[in-house]
């Protein structure tokens, strides 16, 4: 009975099925053929029987005729008997009785079951205890975990409105601003304005073993006219109050800083605030949020490209240290980089005053790739004295710490000596053809400073290495004015990067070589 | 001497030929152990009875036969009385691979007939060869 594969419908004559046994002969004579003739057994056996079936259509009505025939399989590998009864059937499954529930539970309840449930679980038992070291350390990306929940960082999601639901990844340095709506009313109960919210939870070190305070390392006071004044004492805890209808100390930024081992542990955690004053008709305030991680006892110094320049990055300096005069000992010295990038290569940072003397402090990073020009003007009169004007325009020009080396790739190490290119000081005197041929003394008025680069590696992936970098200080001869006259002379600096790449060459394989060699005996009866 | 020849020829060549037949019977069965393993569902705790029954009467018929040969060679009666008891031994677990194997297939069948009939033989000729050496 279970053998009728079309039986599909229980209780219900399917259609065209003749070995369903729900049909009656009014059905069988709707039916126009049969869909499955023959129902056996096993094919594999050596005898069986056999029930063959088929429509007779020119009786009227048509009806089902039924045959039960001996089928034998000829083949000399035919069952002939078995003594195994689940043998050439499908395994029915256990059905769960109160006796077995426990064992079939233990079998099947699980993620996965295998056929041998007491082996697997002593492999499990086995690896757990190394198991639980290993994750217990911070990965990368992994939120880092605090007493309560995760480190937050409140960031915009969809729209620019701060969520409080970010976590902050480990060693994901990120920076976000959002917007937060406040008033000056809700001033002490809105909690992401207090500096307590984001200090309040310490760090687990180990994820759930020690606790890191997060301490506060500065605290900038943004008054409502945009100036910061850097606050001496980070002791008090300076929570927004409402005073004179403002509302100070709310929080307008937070820059965590997080140090941590190279086994993946967080040891320490500072967090630097800038508070501001929110005004009566301020609905909505900006919040900026930095998170960065450092790994202890390294300076980090921001990479410019791995290994080749990225175009936009800013090209990495250094000087070489005092006290390593002989060439022999300048493999052996180590550059010292500075990660302040007013120390960095820099030009002169054009402002809108185009003062020289007023512009002293302004410079901006040479990026790499990018070619710039800037300059200021210069007032002089009969008064001002070449020598000191001539010093001040050099640091004008060159800013207060010229560099000595450029690195050459974008990941060069402070270390390795010789992937820094020495920075090639040219001056250039521009001899104004003048009546008087005395002597005077010269000012320099354009610093040029050329790096030329050149692609270096694969001709796929081809990556940018400066190969030399030539800052090129141009002086001209200052003219005495007459007196209460005055001049203005315009003093310019840029950065050129021209790329002197070779064409790629191509390299071929060598040619297949044809390795003949006579048998030995060639010329046996000879020689 | 031939008239005081008492070693049975049929039974030296009946055992000679046995002993290949069985070298031939025991890797047929063996490799149709493992096809039958592969093709139908054969489970370790049933496959472990037919496999042991087989070794079994393979390590059987080593000293059967050379006893067999030895007695029938010296007219020993004693060799030949033990090689006809390891026939008996032989015979049953023949009958086992017949009847109470896990699956018989049609070859199983031909194979042990065979054997069986050659077993058969070779107990009635060892029979008259131990009546001729006794007399």
């Amino acid at each position: 009975a279970g053998l009728c594969v079309c039986d599909l419908l229980v209780a219900q004559c399917d259609v065209n099925c003749c070995c369903d046994r729900d049909c009656s002969a009014e059905d069988f004579s709707l039916f126009t053929t049969c869909s499955v003739p023959v129902v056996t057994g096993d094919s594999q056996l050596c005898s069986q029987k056999a029930a063959v079936y088929s429509l007779d259509v020119e009786a009227n009505p048509p009806e089902r005729i039924f045959k039960l025939i001996d089928q034998v399989n000829p083949s000399i590998f035919c069952i002939h008997a078995t003594n195994y009864e689940q043998a050439l059937s499908l395994k029915s499954p256990e059905i769960p009785t109160p006796e077995n529930f426990d064992q079939l539970l233990d079998k099947f309840g699980g993620a996965t079951f295998s056929a041998e449930p007491e082996s697997w679980n002593l492999d499990t038992d086995a690896e757990n205890p190394p198991d639980a070291n290993e994750t217990s350390r911070y990965e990368f990306g992994v939120p880092v975990q605090t007493e309560d929940a995760f480190l937050r960082l409140p960031s915009p999601v969809v729209s620019s409105w701060c969520s409080d639901a970010n976590p902050a990844g480990f060693l994901v340095n990120q920076a976000t601003k959002c917007i937060r709506s406040v008033s000056v009313e809700k001033c002490d109960s809105i909690q992401a304005l207090s500096m307590l919210f984001y200090i309040n939870s310490s760090i687990l070190a180990v994820k759930s073993v020690f606790q890191v305070n997060i301490s506060v390392q500065s605290i900038v006071v943004q008054s409502l006219n945009g100036m910061r004044t850097l606050l001496s004492s980070t002791d008090v805890l300076r929570l927004p109050v409402v005073l004179d209808g403002l509302c100070i100390n709310a929080v307008l930024g937070v820059n965590y800083h997080i140090t941590h081992t190279d086994t993946g542990e967080i040891i320490e955690a500072a967090a630097a605030f800038v508070l501001g004053a929110i005004s009566k008709e301020t609905l909505s305030i900006e919040q900026s949020f930095e998170i960065s991680f450092t790994q202890e006892n390294t300076e980090p110094v921001p990479l410019s490209g791995n290994p080749g320049y990225v175009v936009g990055l800013p090209v990495r300096a250094g000087f070489q240290p005092q006290g390593y005069p002989f060439p022999a000992a300048f493999f052996f010295a180590a550059l010292a980089l500075s990660s302040n990038k007013h120390s960095q290569l820099t030009i002169l940072h054009s402002t809108s005053t185009q003062d020289c003397l007023a512009a002293q402090g302004a410079r901006a990073p040479v990026l790499f790739g990018y070619n710039m020009i800037s300059g200021c003007k210069l007032r002089i009169t009969a008064a001002t004295e070449c020598q000191p004007l001539a010093q001040t325009l050099l640091d004008v020009l060159k800013g207060q710490s010229f560099p000595e080396y450029v690195a050459s790739f974008g990941n060069s190490q402070a270390q390795d000596v010789l992937d820094w290119v020495p920075i090639t000081q040219l001056l250039i005197s521009e001899q104004m053809i003048s009546h008087t041929l005395q002597s005077s003394c010269q000012i320099p008025v354009s610093l040029g400073i050329e790096v030329k680069w050149t692609k270096y590696g694969s001709l796929v992936n081809p990556q940018a290495r400066i190969v030399n970098v030539t800052a090129t200080i141009t002086s001209t001869t200052l003219k005495q004015l007459p007196s209460g006259r005055e001049r203005i002379i315009p003093i310019t600096s840029s950065v050129v990067f021209t790329d002197i790449s070779s064409p790629a060459e191509p390299s071929y394989k060598a040619w297949p070589t044809i390795d003949i060699k006579l048998p030995f005996d060639f010329f046996y009866p000879f020689v | 001497n031939n008239s005081s020849q008492l070693s049975s020829l049929p039974l030296q060549i009946l055992l000679y030929v046995n002993g290949i037949y069985y070298i031939f019977y025991f890797l047929a069965t063996l490799a149709m152990m493992i096809y039958k393993s592969q093709v139908f569902s054969y489970p370790d705790d049933l496959l472990a009875p037919d496999l042991a029954v087989l070794f079994l009467m393979a390590i059987l018929e080593v000293p059967r036969s050379y006893l067999g040969f030895k007695g029938n060679l010296t007219e020993a009666e004693a060799p030949l009385g033990l090689s006809l008891g390891l026939t008996v031994g032989s015979v049953v677990l023949c009958v086992y691979l017949l009847l109470w194997q896990t699956y018989v297939l049609w070859a199983d069948v031909l194979l042990n007939a065979v054997l069986l009939s050659a077993y058969g033989l070779e107990s009635g000729l060892k029979v008259t060869a131990i009546a001729a050496f006794v007399s």
